[in-house]
This record gives structure tokens, sequence and C-alpha cells, in this order.
């Protein structure tokens, strides 16, 4: 499967999205608009309708807490993993994975419930909750109308 | 001693009741309701609806309280951040797993897991032991099945009957460990003879088991 352009797998960075939702499929196709190197795996290979006719990177079918099948993405290649399924669970295992078994520099990790913290804080995993940014970004908003009032 | 099962409603329910028995107090968490509900029924069995992977839950169930927690759910992904939680959020001292996928068990372990279970590989393992290997009665897999302790039957006019331990040839990595006899149990040595209607404890490395029981009992 050479899905990627010539001469582009070996030089620059590999970056491989677990999860091709919304989220996933949107970064899948800016890291390909900017001709990076690119896989995206999900257990429904429906999901990769959502993936430009553009997208020049690798799709992978299957269930990502399956080390073979991130083995077959060629996960110990990557310099980023980013789990974006919409299970929180998946997610964090998948981010271990990544982190302790493959030691991958950066893993980034999206978690709906900022409760289950503790489980990944001390492994050095970056996440991001989709709450916790909407209420800040919210509760900043709601502090620009304010302030718009007052002047 | 206070043991805490999450998801996996038949083995939840077995494994409850027979903790019960044994005097653990025993409380169960389980995301369907209906399920609840029969757990509910077992007799002094304390039950939780909701997910098990959710820290508050857990709280509820009383994890801080608790000595071994087993999960149990069909999701691997669930079972490793549940043994995570139980673990470093609440302080439990035994986490146990089951798990689909055998590839993962180096992994959950690595994450601090203390006892992962692959179910399907335990189950595949007896099955082609009931079908395909007659003469075993027992085989008990030991240091992540690197070693397994089998227990075998000497039949009359078996190449080993009425043999001493000597002049039979077992492969390199079996040793018998013990014989049972009626009611006797004889550690044997070298110059030990061998009855027909013996049972064997052979304890093996490397798979040598079958090799062992077709020298002993000549299938």
């Amino acid at each position: 499967m050479e899905l990627f352009k010539k001469g582009k797998k070996e030089s620059g960075a590999y970056t491989m999205i677990i999860g091709c939702g919304r989220l996933g499929a949107s970064l899948a196709n800016a890291l390909s608009d900017q001709e990076a190197s690119v896989a995206v795996v999900d257990k429904d290979e429906r999901a990769f309708r959502k993936l430009d006719a553009s997208y020049g990177g690798l799709t992978l079918t299957g269930d990502a807490t399956d080390i073979t099948v991130l083995r077959s993405a060629e996960i110990e290649r990557a310099d980023t993993v980013v789990s974006v399924t919409n299970d929180d669970n998946t997610n964090i295992m998948v981010a271990q994975i990544a982190r302790n078994v493959y030691h991958i520099p950066n893993v980034i990790c999206r978690l709906y419930d900022p409760e289950r913290e503790i489980v990944y804080r001390e492994f050095g995993i970056d996440t991001i909750c989709p709450t916790v940014l909407s209420t800040r970004e919210i509760d900043r908003l709601l502090g620009k109308a304010k302030g718009e009032k007052k002047a | 001693m206070q043991v805490l099962l999450i998801g996996g409603f038949d083995i939840a329910r077995t494994l409850a009741a027979s903790l019960l028995s044994k005097k653990y107090r025993v409380t169960a968490i389980h995301p369907d309701y209906d399920c609840c509900k029969q757990l509910a029924d077992i007799k002094g069995l304390q039950v939780i609806h909701g997910d098990g992977s959710k820290p508050f839950i857990l709280e509820e169930a009383g994890a801080r309280r608790t000595d071994i927690a087993i999960a149990l759910t069909d999701s691997d992904a669930d079972n490793l951040v549940i043994c995570e939680l139980c673990k470093k959020r609440f302080g439990v001292t035994k986490t146990v797993s089951v798990i689909k996928n055998a590839e993962n068990t180096a992994f959950f372990r690595q994450m601090g897991v203390d006892a992962v279970v692959c179910a399907t590989n335990t189950i595949t393992g007896i099955i082609e032991q009931l079908a395909f290997v007659h003469d075993m009665t027992a085989l008990v897999p030991v240091g992540d099945g690197r070693v397994s302790i089998a227990e075998v039957s000497i039949p009359e006019g078996a190449p080993a009957a009425d043999k001493k331990l000597w002049e039979i040839s077992l492969p390199r990595e079996v040793i018998v460990g013990c014989i049972l006899r009626k009611d006797q149990t004889l550690i044997p040595r070298g110059d030990t003879r061998i009855l027909a209607g013996d049972s064997l404890v052979l304890l093996s490395s490397a798979h040598q088991e079958t090799d062992a029981i077709r020298a002993l009992t000549g299938r």
C-alpha cells in the first residue's frame, strides 16, 4: 500500500492518528495538506469517508488497542501519536502503549472525562479535554461580553 | 477481605457466589440495569449500577476499602483503566484483569496490573487438552504458561508400567514430581517402580508434556 507520495516517507516527521472521527479526520487532512507523513487508524472502514479526496496519507482498518494493528501501521517509526477515538479508555490505552512500549516522543490523547486524569498524568501524556477547553472559552467570551458592556 | 467485581455478568455472578461462600465481602459493578437486578438476587452481594471505569462509580462502590479489584468487562481498554484507577487513585492492593487479546498481557503487567488472565487462551487451552489429550486428567500452567504441571494416569500395558523410573526415557525438560498410588503419595527416585493404575504428577517446561505422556502411556 504505497499511498505516500514518493520520497516523503523517509524525510520528516511521521504522525499516527487513532480514530477517524471529525477531529481525527480534520487533523489528518490538515497534516496531509502540509505534505506531512500521516497515517489514520479506525476500526470502521466507513470512517475514512471523512478524509478529503486529496488525502495523501495511509489508512488502516483495525482495533488500535491491538498491538499488532499498531505495529502494522509502523508505530515504532512515529514521532507523534494522537489518540482521538470516541472512547476515553481506548484513548488512554493507546496513549500508554505508545508512550510506555514504543517510547513515542509526543503522545496526545483526547479525553471527554477529565476525572480519569490520575491514570495518565504520571506518564507524560498530553491531553486535551473538550469540556475543560469549552468551559474556558465560554468563560472568556462571557468575560469579554461583560467587559464590553462596562465599556 | 473486600473484593470488587467490575463488569462481566456470568463470571461475576459465579465468582461472587463462590467468594461470598468463602466469607469475603463482595461488591459488583455492572453498567446494565437488568444485569444488576439479577446480580442483586445473590444474597449478601452489594450491587452498584454504573460504568466501573468512572472514578465516582468506583468511589461509590467502596474502592477505597477494597483489597482486591477484578476487572471483567469485555473491553481490554476498560479493564486497563479500571485497574489503573483502582490502584493509583483508590490504593487497591491487588488488581486482576481479564483480557481478550493475549498480546496485551505483558503490557498490562507493565502498567501495574497484578494478575492478567486471557480468557480466550485459557479456554482454548482447556478445550485442546480435553479434546486431544485423553490420558491427562489435569494440566495446570504456571509461570505464564512456560511450565506446566500435568497429572497422568498409567493404564494397564502402558510402556511405563512395571518399569523403574530410570528405565523410561523422558524428555530432558520433564520430571516426575510425585506418584499417586491409591491413598499413598510417593516422591519418586530413579529406582522407584511405576505400576499400572498409578497417577504421575509431571512438571515440564517448554511444552514437553505431550512427548512425556507418549513415553509413559504409549499414546
